[in-house]
């Protein structure tokens, strides 16, 4: 995987530099706007991560040229303090998905392998699968080896989301925006619940278990067995 | 409302006291112009009585008794209302038309040069001036005037002054009330302003009106002191913000190094670097939530205020809340409307009332119940979430929304940064809300109150 990574903070850019190559990604690194946006018009790219404070052409305007110029590379937009209209502007200039500084490495790398994902994934897709766990999308049920069970519509959206995603960490952060749409801090840890109830009806009874934890980072469902 | 104000206000009291001032000082004045006309128009109706009897008493010494008689029957203007008598030594009338009456009364008024004698003269009630001069042969020639004609004049002249006292005190009252009112409306003005202001939209500033004077100085002071108040509030601002970012950084780093140790450290290490890392999250988690408070306070988010449905936004919470609550047997029972539209920010609201059943959960013991309730309230809606949990202490509610403030007794017993309650605080200030904290014998009613549109 190649990603484009424009960013003038040199600390903010070896640190995610040295990340993404120790996850076997390939990055290039360019500090001005105006370089990020000829570099990422004259290669190929599987993603961009773009701040939005640049010198020369800033970050929304890079991803509102590329967007213009018929370029449907997945970006990442940085940005140092997250008010809401930033994060609107930012998804309205054409940005997949934003990330208020400081982050975890581990939260920019879920978001990244998840918007890389999302360009993967079929829109047309009426069936999710993960080892012998299914979904219909048309018909929203669920069925583990065949058995069908019930979710209320919250754990399906939520089952929905990490099947879209399996294979790949979501963080806490990722499900609260997607699956429950607000952008707030749970002072408690709310989401762990969610994701237990979730566990004891899709993998009780089972010997693999599908649903898990990665601590400090986030949650992963996967098949074991295609490890 | 601007009456009640108009009553209650320094400045109708002012002009009610000017009034009164005002009414003694016309009073006295007018009082005053009232005795001096009397004074005139009495010393020139004496001086008349005077010369009448000089003519007459000329008449009588050298042409003697019958021309003096003659004068009985006055045919000149001039002399009408006049009458005398000629009396002997022993006072009996010899001749003259005022009839022989002991002089029943004298009254002297504000000292006259000639004594002015009243006399109730005969049934009618006629009111006359006397004037006595004794003549060389013994007889004494008195002479009187009538009164009445002085009496009308006097009455309108009363009258007219009573009228202009009466004229003086309603214009003053009027003038008072209108000047009054105006003032109100300007301290009305700035009352709204202030109102505004302390709501954190700082940037606004006190209108000058068409005021004058004082008042514009006064408008003009305050506005400065807004300057003054805005550039140190946003120096803390900044402050607080480059201190929060400024460790927020290279916390994040050191906890990104955390991260990176935990891969290569030995099994028996893995569980001390956890700790380390969990640490260094809830200390990011704190920072943030001080982040996300000054921006709350600072009105920044009013810019994002949307129509939403408190409803929807009440039912999310609680189905996100409601495994927590599941987990230690507490019964969440609601009791809410059909809909709830209201202008404000989803993102904050969510967080405000997550945090409040969060605490409710928290603080309820296993198998307990929470209650929320939601109805509507003048041009808002109220939201009371009651559990049954130890509640809060009568003398602790005021200080649970400081930052940083955690009751005594759940120091130590109950996860938390004390900072929950200080958000939910500044996300209902800026929907120009309040909280009320009640007891729900046993636990804590917690009553928030929301404006249906924050521009109030």
């Amino acid at each position: 995987m190649h990603i484009l990574l424009i960013e003038d903070d040199p600390s903010v850019a070896d640190y995610i530099s040295k990340g993404l190559r120790e996850n076997a990604y390939s990055v290039e690194h360019v500090t001005h706007g105006n370089d990020g946006l000829n570099t990422a018009l004259a290669s190929v790219f599987d993603a961009l991560i773009v701040d939005r404070m640049l010198p020369g052409l800033d970050g929304l305007s890079i991803i509102q040229r590329l967007r213009e110029s018929g370029n449907k590379t997945p970006a990442l937009i940085l940005s140092a303090l997250g008010a809401v209209d930033d994060r609107v502007s930012g998804l309205r200039a054409g940005g997949d998905d934003y990330l208020v500084k400081p982050f975890a490495f581990a939260e920019l790398l879920a978001r990244l392998e998840a918007i890389l994902r999302r360009q993967q994934v079929n829109m047309h897709q009426t069936r999710l699968k993960v080892a012998d766990l299914e979904m219909d999308l048309l018909s929203h049920k669920v069925t583990r080896a065949g058995q069908p069970f019930n979710l209320q519509p919250r754990e399906y959206k939520l089952l929905e989301f990490l099947m879209k995603h399996a294979g790949q960490v979501v963080t806490r952060t990722m499900l609260l925006e997607n699956v429950w749409d607000y952008h707030f801090d749970p002072q408690t840890n709310v989401i762990d619940v969610h994701i237990s109830r979730l566990r004891q009806k899709i993998d009780r009874g089972f010997d693999k278990v599908l649903l898990s934890t990665v601590r400090g980072a986030g949650y992963l469902l996967q098949d074991p067995d295609t490890l | 409302m601007i009456l009640r104000q108009t009553f209650a206000s320094i400045t109708f009291r002012f002009m009610f006291y000017y009034v009164a001032c005002l009414s003694i000082a016309v009073f006295f004045l007018l009082g005053l112009l009232f005795a001096s006309f009397s004074y005139k128009y009495f010393r020139d109706a004496d001086q008349l009585v005077d010369l009448e009897l000089t003519r007459l008493a000329g008449i009588y010494q050298s042409e003697g008794r019958d021309a003096l008689m003659a004068q009985a029957e006055p045919r000149d203007a001039d002399r009408r209302g006049f009458y005398f008598r000629l009396s002997d030594p022993r006072q009996r009338k010899l001749a003259g038309t005022l009839p022989e009456k002991p002089v029943s009364g004298y009254s002297t008024w504000l000292e006259w040069e000639h004594a002015v004698i009243f006399q109730r003269w005969d049934d009618s009630g006629e009111q006359l001036i006397l004037q006595e001069r004794a003549l060389g042969d013994g007889n004494t020639l008195t002479v009187a005037r009538n009164y009445r004609d002085m009496i009308l004049i006097e009455r309108v002249i009363g009258s007219v002054l009573v009228r202009s006292m009466i004229v003086t005190i309603v214009l003053g009252a009027i003038g008072g009330a209108v000047v009054a009112a105006r003032s109100v409306r300007h301290v009305d003005v700035v009352n709204r302003a202030v109102t505004r202001l302390m709501g954190g939209d700082f940037s606004e500033r006190l209108p000058g009106l068409n005021a004058q004077g004082d008042f514009r100085e006064l408008v003009e002071n305050f506005n400065r002191m807004l300057d003054r108040i805005q550039t140190l509030m946003e120096g803390m601002r900044q402050v607080s913000d480059n201190i929060a970012h400024d460790l927020r950084t290279p916390l994040t780093r050191l906890r990104n190094h955390l991260a990176n140790l935990q891969s290569s450290v030995d099994e028996a290490s893995q569980d001390t670097v956890q700790a380390l890392l969990d640490e260094a999250d809830s200390l990011l988690a704190t920072f943030n939530a001080l982040l996300r408070i000054a921006q709350v306070e600072s009105g920044e988010r009013l810019s994002g205020f949307t129509e939403v449905d408190l409803q929807v936004i009440l039912l999310d919470v609680i189905e996100l809340y409601e495994p927590l609550a599941a987990d230690k047997d507490i019964a969440i029972t609601t009791d809410l409307l059909g809909s709830m539209p209201m202008s404000g920010d989803r993102d904050l609201l969510f967080q405000a009332f997550a945090n409040v059943l969060d605490n409710a959960i928290k603080y309820t013991p296993d198998g307990g119940s929470i209650r929320i309730r939601a109805c509507a309230e003048d041009n808002g809606w109220r939201v009371d979430v009651a559990d049954s949990g130890a509640g809060i202490p009568v003398v602790d509610r005021a200080k649970v929304f400081r930052r940083f403030y955690r009751v005594e007794a759940s120091r130590g017993l109950q996860p938390g940064n004390g900072l929950g309650l200080s958000l939910v605080h500044a996300v209902v200030n800026l929907h120009h809300g309040s909280i009320a904290l009640g007891d729900n014998q046993p636990g804590l009613e917690f009553s928030v109150r929301l404006p249906k549109t924050a521009a109030a």
